[in-house]
């Protein structure tokens, strides 16, 4: 199986999680918003796959390069 | 009597050139996934247009007869040939023959090489494997000395950035030298993963106690994100590919001005999606890329530098035509504010555009610079004014497309104010000193500190501004000159390609673009 982390190319705060554990997503799916610079930043799915693990919550203040997710396929 | 000894011998030293490092470092190189030199210089080119120079430079060694008994050919393979029917100047280093080290370098026809493109004003590609021509502390022993370095060539290096398009391809494990030549361009590529580069491999860097493999030190993916190179590949076909493309788009020499292409794609083609490009609400991201798209020519637009200071999109793209430079901003990064990483990009593709006489469409959403501890941290501020340096330093024509924001120093570092502001906003125009969102709490503490509920007057305020952002109050004043229907951007810019092109002034400019 072969995973692929999402890391966030930003650093902001998690506004909302629009994809949760188990979600099957597509390439440039939503999966969390960020709020940066008075907009909502998504952080997108770079591959297809489901969601295995989530590792940010909302509120959560995230720096460059951190770990939002790891999707599986 | 003819000279056809001498000629049967030239021919049978160019054979043993041809033969590289021999059969067996050939094959080593083959295993490693990379093409020879000379396949990479061949696959680069124009069919059969490598006229090569210094083919028989090397070591060699004679019997007792004064017969060549051996020849080792130096380690970098250089020539002029064509790409897309114009001239240009190619030199590679040779892995196969001592990695590509000084010790089995003859220095001077790298030297030759970057000479040849300055004087005959012709564009340079450099094909990077190995050291680069690096030294090697073996040189102590077969030399019988130390000696105080130099870069041998450097004034030709620096001077070809002022003067000829440069082109850097990482072609395998670089280091020291080689990666010095690989970013002194104006546009770099790695292929990832036989593609690594560092100022020293990790064998030196054990040395100092941090033990890394060759990926980890120096992989593409870490040397495009920090900025070092502007772009990765998955082959070398791509990387030839991309260096001819880059090309295509700049004239041969800054004593020329960019070519025109052809004209397929329509000048007053109108694309009616660009009326909702831009969501109502100003928290709500959107694509910048597909409105560049779909403004320049159909598929023209080439961006480089991805990975790096993410709000800036760079690349080249035309117009009717006409070659262009496009700045736009990428609003899903930071908002398309400026962050350090983004300043310093902006800085050097201002100074690239200036020296190559390229035109600029910026299309414009910036929310300021990037503030908060990480941007102080960063030193933003010095790197983003170095961008607005730049940006009044340049002469070449500019116009700018307000698509969203422009607030601040940042927003308005969008043109040089000073010159006639050609330029179009879209309804979706939004601007001022500081966003109204932000900037409420600072201009009105007093009252909301005295207010019963400040939650409820921060939010009156908010609503009595708001009505004041309409961008036709600020056309009212003339202070933008003139709001567009999103959808007549196409035909405005190409007819902005078509009155810059005139203008465009061949030559150097003052302000010499840096690597």
């Amino acid at each position: 199986m072969a995973t692929t982390e999402v890391t966030s190319e930003i650093a902001g705060t998690v506004q909302s999680i629009e994809k949760h554990p188990g979600d099957e997503v597509a390439v440039d799916d939503v999966i969390v918003l960020l709020d940066c610079m008075k907009m909502e930043i998504p952080v997108v799915a770079p591959a297809p796959g489901r969601i295995a693990a989530l590792h940010v919550k909302p509120g959560d203040i995230l720096t460059e390069g951190q770990l939002v997710a790891v999707i599986e396929r | 009597m003819t000279w056809q000894p001498e000629i049967d011998e030239l021919k049978e030293r160019e054979k043993l050139a041809q033969q590289m490092g021999g059969a067996e470092k050939i094959e080593r190189q083959r295993k490693g996934g990379k093409l020879t030199v000379r396949e990479r210089i061949d696959q680069l080119l124009d069919p059969g247009t490598f006229h090569e120079i210094g083919a028989i430079a090397g070591k060699a060694a004679y019997d007792a007869d004064g017969k060549l008994s051996e020849f080792q050919p130096a380690n970098f393979v250089m020539g002029r040939g064509r790409i897309d029917s114009r001239p240009v100047v190619v030199g590679g280093d040779d892995f196969t023959v001592r990695g590509g080290a000084m010790d089995a370098a003859i220095g001077s026809k790298q030297v030759f090489a970057e000479q040849m493109a300055n004087e005959l004003r012709l564009p340079i590609i450099r094909l990077i494997d190995g050291t680069g021509g690096g030294g090697s502390v073996k040189t102590l022993e077969t030399d019988g000395r130390s000696y105080v370095p130099y870069n041998q060539g450097w004034d030709w290096v620096v001077d070809n950035l002022a003067k000829v398009p440069v082109v850097g391809l990482g072609l395998g494990s670089v280091a020291g030298l080689g990666s010095s030549r690989l970013v002194t361009s104006h546009y770099s590529v790695m292929v990832a993963g036989i593609s690594q580069m560092f100022i020293a491999g990790p064998p030196l860097v054990a040395a100092t106690g941090e033990i890394v493999t060759k990926e980890e030190l120096g992989g593409a993916d870490i040397c495009a994100r920090a900025g070092a190179v502007d772009d990765i590949v998955a082959t070398e076909a791509e990387a030839f590919a991309r260096a001819r493309r880059f090309l295509s788009y700049l004239p041969s020499n800054v004593f020329e001005l960019p070519p025109r292409g052809a004209i397929e794609d329509p000048a007053d083609r109108r694309d009616d999606w660009l009326i909702q490009a831009i969501p109502r609400d100003r928290r709500k991201v959107y694509d910048m890329r597909k409105i560049v798209r779909s403004v320049v020519d159909t598929d023209s637009f080439f961006e480089f530098s991805r990975k790096y200071g993410g709000s800036a999109i760079t690349g080249l793209a035309r117009l009717d035509g006409w070659p262009v430079a496009v700045l736009a901003s990428d609003p899903y990064h930071y908002g398309g504010g400026w962050t350090a990483d983004a300043s310093i990009k902006i800085t050097r593709f201002i100074d690239f555009a200036h020296t190559f006489h390229l035109p600029v469409v910026n299309f414009v959403d910036v929310p300021g610079f990037l503030i908060g501890k990480q941007a102080e941290s960063e030193g933003t501020i010095r790197h983003g004014a170095r961008a607005l340096a730049a940006l009044y330093q340049a002469s070449v024509p500019w116009c700018s497309v307000l698509v969203r924001r422009a607030f601040g120093v940042a927003g308005a570092a969008h043109t040089d104010h000073t010159k006639l502001h050609y330029r179009y906003a879209w309804p979706s125009g939004d601007w001022g000193s500081l966003p109204v969102e932000g900037g409420i709490e600072a201009a009105y503490r007093a009252e909301l500190a005295a207010a019963a509920d400040p939650a409820k007057l921060r939010g009156q305020i908010e609503e009595r501004l708001n009505v004041f952002r309409s961008p036709f109050r600020t056309a009212e004043a003339f202070l933008v000159e003139e709001i567009i229907d999103p959808r007549d951007t196409r035909p405005l810019l190409c007819e902005f390609a078509n009155l810059a092109a005139p203008l465009r002034q061949p030559g150097t400019v003052a302000t010499s673009f840096r690597p």
